[in-house]
């Protein structure tokens, strides 16, 4: 049988339809196990396959979907490498010699860690055992297939490839929305599998031909394998309790010259589609010639769900730097007791600064580290979209991190010392990772960029034994501290010059060190990192607000910078002096505004940053605390409550104004204080969310805006007793109490606490809200009601009088 | 019959529901630059602290009398509404989801360092996107049962709503291991988390 890769080369591959719908046709009952049946009624699934073969099929699956130990345990206790195996002898002896026969894995129902409960290497186990039967049953190729998961397919692809070298296909399954439902989109899932050894990869199930085609349009330019396309005969659609595909095979066939001109190689059917639709796939594909990969490598991380082509780009990839315990006490201590938050907060912020990629460096001495990456490299593989970068001189964590990590890592670093290079070049080969080159020979560290260049070209014929290429790699063109070796910033810029412009690869630079033991270090690492990017950096190690350090920067800053940088201010000398003399930048705050106007701006437009300032400046500017609260304040929060109710502003704009308002009185009060003006007694407005109700949000925003209209309001806070109400109402003698509820369930104890305060005869109005609560149930109980914080306001004054 | 449990569901934010659910309205809200920025940031922030869970499990049925679901493992169900909605099952899901207690310290910790604004947006943000979860999970148990011929009925029922009284909760939380995602259970019957939430549904064999 020809080699199935010479094969792709000239022509489309045609794949099997579907055998679940095929089965129920020739008689498989409902609810049985399609895989124990069949071994029952082998004639029926052997002359489905043969069915497929004479359509036109180059590969039939075996029907082995869901023979993995998860899934048949649903039926009983089986040997699960005997089922494989005589299901893939039951395919192969129906279409003999002449049709290739791919073992077909599918999904465990089960999510993987660090996305369900599955551990990794369990479902890399129930993999192998299925994988080791398909190969005794004399399989040719595997597929991999409806995987929605992206670390199942992984397990799933690792499983095969620690067997045997054959074929692997991985198809993945998408929503119509372009994801899988675990929010993986077909770039990213491609250049996660085709890295770690798929040898095509592609999409099945779920939609119809029209959706698929694009999601091998958008694959395409990345890929280095073929695509494949296993599209269902149309949507699904649920008619009379019926799933049905209403696709005839004409329809269906319609896009085969499209997927052929967008680069699909290979091409069958999944749920709803017959030997029919193959066989007028096999007729449209006949004349039409293959794309092949367009491409033999790619310069691309991915995450689970996202991905970052590092080729082409115009923008600097910042590679956030603060996962890392050197010189971070709290970090350290916490990684020692086995605990994550810091690492999730940190991961949290560099992503908010915007950084593309994260750094992850959990090297704490007398510390598992591989214990510890396996578990922060679980939580940043949910909780952040960035790719990771794998930073660690340990070559068991590096390992266990590429193992477990649900998408195409950057090992940070191998050098060319004679045991990382013989460890890891391998490692990053089997999981498919990038690399950073740090170009260290076995001794010293190289200062110049000669000795630089060197290493790079040795360490990187190395790599290329194991199938490297330039795109695989990214350069780390080495900062030395200048305040130590002067002329070290002009090696760095000659070395990365030299790998972007002659090398031709990516480059990277660990930042920080460059300003090692200089004054103002931000300022110097911001116009090191402007130079070398004008030198074709295309990554560095840094802190994510870097980059606005430049834009708040004098010129003349910049200057003295760049001379410490190129050698031109010997010690730094004129520099440590310029720095000793300038002030600290202040912001410019100039507006053409009046303080009134600032403040009431401030408050419409909820600037809660600099509300205290602009009520300070206005006091100095000689108004008066009364006229400010009165003729600014209040006509300002009245204006945002105004603008609310004709929907001009949300809720979010609301508060804001409210929240500024608050801020502002705050500062005011002592100065109302001091003019006597806070000695009329405010009216008391008792609050509570009711017994057996936790949510408080609502109650909390009419608080807000209750204290910006002078109330007293005294918060009960939510899960409120009725006698705790009763008795506060008694203790503050408030004629005004608002109970809040957001569940039918809860809503009723509001009127338990109107009766009781009926029953004990007090001498107060009551006012409700909450999501369920209505007016007319408001009237029903003897309440008045309000639909939110605006009208709350009106409807409390009304009350007061 | 084990528990399913999908320790890390992602799913993207439903901007235009959260917006919405704040009051906003596309033909009259008006927004500057800042106020946008200052929004958008609360929902990406929103989404650090959300941490969406599930876990679900098929059952089959064992009995359905006029008023009663009687299922494996003990448990009954007295409703009229679940037992029409069981007319066609054998078997039926039961499913929880939350969207985490980290959310919920975030939302409570804003509102006592008194800024209302990012938190209001953090619950608006976590109430809608604990309704995707459940849609998430039939989705997905959907997928698995095209595989056997079967779907799961259109609609789903909680426990509170109509006659399925909400008591119901404490079985179904038991049942689906709802300890082991973080959630606990009030002597009313509430889920705390309070952004948490279940549901059963009917699987029905597709004709």
């Amino acid at each position: 049988m020809k080699n199935i890769k010479n094969l792709l080369k000239k022509r489309i591959l045609i794949l099997d339809g579907a055998t679940g719908t095929e089965l129920q046709k020739r008689g498989m009952p409902q609810g049985v196990c399609p895989e124990l049946w069949c071994l029952k009624n082998p004639k029926v699934i052997q002359a489905i396959h043969k069915d497929y073969k004479k359509a036109g099929s180059d590969i039939v699956y075996t029907c082995t979907f869901g023979a993995n130990r998860i899934k048949l345990a649903q039926y009983g206790k089986h040997n699960i490498r005997q089922v494989n195996e005589k299901l893939a002898v039951l395919a192969r002896r129906a279409v003999g010699k002449g049709t290739f026969v791919a073992g077909d894995i599918g999904p465990t129902g089960k999510f993987v860690e660090p996305f369900g409960s599955l551990k990794f290497e369990e479902a890399v186990n129930i993999f192998k055992e299925q994988a080791q039967g398909l190969l005794e049953g004399g399989v040719d190729l595997f597929i991999i297939e409806t995987i929605m998961d992206i670390q199942e397919a992984r397990a799933a692809l690792i499983a095969v490839k620690e067997l045997t070298d054959k074929f692997t296909i991985v198809t993945m399954t998408y929503e119509k929305s372009g994801k899988t439902l675990n929010g993986t989109d077909p770039v990213t899932a491609l250049i996660t599998l085709q890295s770690l050894g798929a040898d095509a990869v592609g999409c099945n199930c779920s939609t119809g031909p029209e959706y698929m085609l694009d999601f091998i349009k958008l694959m395409k330019p990345y890929a280095k394998v073929p695509l494949v396309a296993k599209p269902n005969a149309g949507m699904p659609k649920l008619i009379k309790g019926a799933t049905t595909f209403d696709m005839g095979t004409k329809e269906f066939a319609f896009h085969t010259k499209k997927f052929v001109s967008s680069g699909v190689n290979l091409l069958g059917g999944c749920c709803g589609t017959t030997p029919a639709h193959i066989k007028e796939l096999k007729n449209r594909v006949k004349k039409l010639k293959p794309i092949a990969p367009k491409r033999e490598s790619i310069s691309a991380l991915s995450s689970a769900r996202k991905s970052i082509i590092l080729e082409g780009r115009k923008s600097l990839v910042v590679v956030g730097e603060s996962i890392n315990p050197t010189g971070k006490k709290a970090l350290r201590e916490e990684l020692k007791k086995g605990k994550t938050s810091l690492v999730r907060q940190l991961a949290k912020d560099q992503e908010l600064k915007g950084a593309t990629i994260l750094d992850v460096n959990v090297g704490v001495g007398g510390l598992d580290e591989v214990k510890t990456i396996r578990n922060v490299i679980n939580l940043l593989s949910v909780n952040t979209g960035l790719p990771l970068v794998i930073d660690s001189s340990n070559i068991n964590a590096i390992e266990e991190a590429l193992r477990l990590y649900p998408g195409r890592a950057l090992i940070n670093s191998i050098s060319g010392e004679k045991t990382k290079l013989k460890r890891l070049l391998p490692l990053a080969k089997k999981y498919g990772a990038m690399f950073i080159l740090l170009p260290l020979g076995q001794k010293d560290i190289p200062k110049t960029f000669q000795k630089r260049k060197d290493n790079i070209t040795a360490i990187f014929k190395e790599a290329k034994k194991f199938g490297f290429t330039r795109k695989d790699i990214v350069v780390d063109g080495l900062t030395l501290a200048v305040s130590s070796v002067p002329n070290s910033g002009i090696e760095t810029l000659k070395t990365v010059s030299w790998c972007a412009r002659t090398f031709k690869v990516n480059t990277i630079l660990g930042l920080s060190n460059i300003s090692f033991g200089l004054p103002n270090r931000p300022l110097i690492n911001a116009i090191f990192l402007a130079i070398a990017e004008a030198n074709g950096l295309s990554m560095a190690i840094i802190n994510p607000s870097i980059k606005e350090v430049i834009n708040t920067t004098s010129k003349l800053d910049i200057k003295k910078a760049k001379d410490v940088l190129l050698n031109k201010d010997k010690d730094a000398k004129a520099y440590i002096s310029h720095i000793a003399k300038t002030p600290s930048i202040k912001r410019d705050t100039k507006q053409t505004l009046s303080s009134e106007e600032k403040v009431s701006t401030a408050i419409i437009e909820g600037n809660r940053d600099d509300i205290k300032e602009f009520v300070a400046q206005a006091i100095k500017s000689g108004i008066s605390p009364n006229n400010l609260v009165h003729e600014v304040m209040i006509p300002a929060i009245n204006k945002v409550g105004d603008l609310f109710d004709k929907k001009e502003y949300f809720l979010p704009q609301l508060i804001a104004g409210a929240e500024a308002m608050k801020i502002g009185f705050q500062y005011l009060e002592p100065h109302l204080k001091k003019e006597g003006l806070t000695q009329q007694k405010k009216t008391v407005v008792i609050l509570a969310t009711v017994k057996g109700d936790i949510h408080d949000i609502g109650k909390n925003i009419v608080a807000l805006m209750l204290k910006n209209h002078g109330f007293n309001v005294i918060d009960l806070g939510k899960d409120v007793s009725t006698e705790k109400i009763i008795q506060a109402i008694k203790k503050h003698k408030a004629p005004i109490v608002g109970l809040s509820a957001l569940m039918t369930t809860t809503m009723v104890n509001m009127k338990e606490v109107i009766q009781k305060a009926k029953k004990e005869k007090l001498n107060c109005r009551f006012i409700v809200g909450g999501a369920v609560v209505t007016k007319s149930y408001a009237q029903s109980i003897g309440a008045e009601y309000s639909k939110d914080g605006v009208e709350a306001v009106r409807v409390v004054k009304r009350l007061r009088g | 019959m084990n528990v399913n449990f999908f320790k890390h569901i992602i799913i993207p934010p439903p901007t235009p529901r959260i917006y919405a659910r704040l009051g906003y309205s596309q033909s009259k809200t008006k927004l500057n630059q800042q106020q946008k920025d200052e929004i958008e940031k609360y929902i990406q922030e929103a989404l650090t602290f959300i941490e969406l869970k599930g876990s679900a499990i098929r059952i089959p049925i064992n009995k359905i009398n006029k008023s009663k679901t009687t299922l494996q493992k003990g448990i009954i169900f007295k409703s009229k509404d679940l037992v029409k909605l069981f007319a066609n099952s054998k078997e039926i899901l039961i499913m929880g989801a939350t969207a985490g207690n980290n959310i919920m310290k975030a939302i409570k910790d804003n509102s006592r360092q008194k800024d209302l604004t990012r938190a209001v947006i953090f619950d608006a943000v976590a109430s809608e996107i604990v309704d995707d979860v459940l849609p998430w999970i039939i989705n997905y148990y959907n997928r698995e049962l095209a595989r056997e011929n079967k779907h799961l009925t259109k609609r789903r029922f909680s426990a509170g709503y109509g006659d399925f009284a909400l008591e119901n909760q404490k079985t179904i939380y038991n049942t689906l291991k709802m300890k082991q995602l973080g959630v606990t259970l009030t002597k009313n019957y509430i889920l705390i988390p309070e952004k948490s939430v279940t549901a059963v549904a009917g699987i029905e064999i597709s004709s």
